[in-house]
């Protein structure tokens, strides 16, 4: 009965010391165990983003939101409610958007959890209302589509323009100011 | 008895920290999720994390879902019996802003409008731990644990970014 007692503990110590620390190869120790085809949290190229809001409408949680505040358009990713699905990074029209493999997001506070890009909105030379940010307008003045001076109105200027114009009798010029 | 801030009182105990998982209507990812990180794969009880089966016994809640009414009374039971300091680990995008549940009528949205009820009942949170994820890998469960007990630094913080023209 003594002897057991003695032997019992000594015999684990053996098995114990062959063989060793099994989880110290673990993650908080060692590497992560995630693959490529993991999906984390999305990081926004600030210079290619335009500002158009594609990400914005097929978001299914509403993570990534659009807000103007005067002169600014901020885009606002909110890793909190973001459910890494990706589809923002398949509809970005200029690849601003990739998903990084990065999932050590844990925060103290939800602010943190928090990013912003900032866009700078262009006025219109009518009435002088930011509507469109002028990475946006950039991209249109590319295209060629349309002139400068009228790219350069917002929508609604644009179409009392059109109004104005069809109201006029022969022989009058209409000018923009 | 002298006051203690929240990290000293932390420091001082020795023992294992005890969990309590509280669901709040989640879809079970999640709570499959707390599962794996308990279970001898990810195996956080080499950490001595253990799982308790009653929130009196507890010093950590793992918290996921995002708060049906149905569950919210539970939920403020469950949080009152837990004994101070408490601490909370809110699990997965559901229970740290809504999820894609965020603005439906039968939930509250994430555990940021439940502490607003949580103040009407007098009930305070020493510390929270938001985990993001859909569903939080059980490694970033891990981590979660160890920035609720103080071993490691927060990673992420709030970036604003300036495109060329501003």
């Amino acid at each position: 009965m003594q002897l057991s007692r003695v032997i019992k503990p000594v015999k684990l110590l053996l098995i114990a010391l062959k063989t060793g620390r099994v989880s110290r190869e673990k993650y908080p120790l060692g590497p992560p165990l995630i693959t490529d085809s993991f999906r984390g949290a999305i990081s926004i190229d600030p210079v290619k983003c335009r500002g158009c809001g594609a990400c914005v409408l097929i978001c299914p949680p509403n993570a990534l939101t659009l807000r103007f505040e005067g002169e600014k358009a901020i885009l606002e990713y909110f890793k909190g409610r973001c459910i890494f699905c990706g589809m923002c990074a398949d509809v970005c029209p200029v690849q601003a958007i990739t998903v990084t493999r990065e999932f050590e997001l844990a925060a103290v506070e939800v602010e943190d959890l928090k990013e912003e890009i900032v866009h700078v909105m262009s006025k219109c030379i009518m009435c002088g209302r930011p509507f469109e940010t002028i990475t946006q307008l950039k991209y249109v003045k590319e295209l060629k589509l349309i002139t400068e001076k009228y790219m350069n109105m917002c929508p609604e200027c644009r179409s009392k323009r059109v109004a104005k114009l069809f109201a006029m009798k022969p022989g009058e010029i209409f000018e923009i100011k | 008895m002298k006051y203690l801030r929240l990290s000293e009182k932390l420091r001082r105990i020795k023992r294992s920290p005890w969990v309590f998982h509280l669901n709040s209507g989640s879809c079970n990812a999640c709570d499959i999720e707390v599962l794996d990180t308990l279970t001898p794969y990810f195996d956080a009880e080499r950490l001595g994390v253990k799982l308790v089966v009653s929130p009196r016994h507890a010093d950590i809640i793992l918290f996921t879902g995002p708060i049906t009414r149905e569950s919210l009374p539970k939920v403020i039971r469950a949080l009152k019996a837990t004994p101070r300091p408490r601490i909370l680990v809110a699990i997965g995008s559901c229970a740290v802003g809504g999820g894609v549940w965020w603005d439906t009528y039968s939930t509250l949205g994430g555990f940021p409008k439940l502490q607003e009820v949580l103040k009407q009942c007098r009930i305070k949170i020493d510390k929270i731990v938001y985990v993001p994820g859909c569903p939080a890998r059980p490694e970033a469960i891990i981590y979660g644990l160890l920035l609720a007990l103080g071993y490691i630094e927060q990673k992420v913080s709030k970036i604003t970014k300036f495109t060329s023209q501003s």
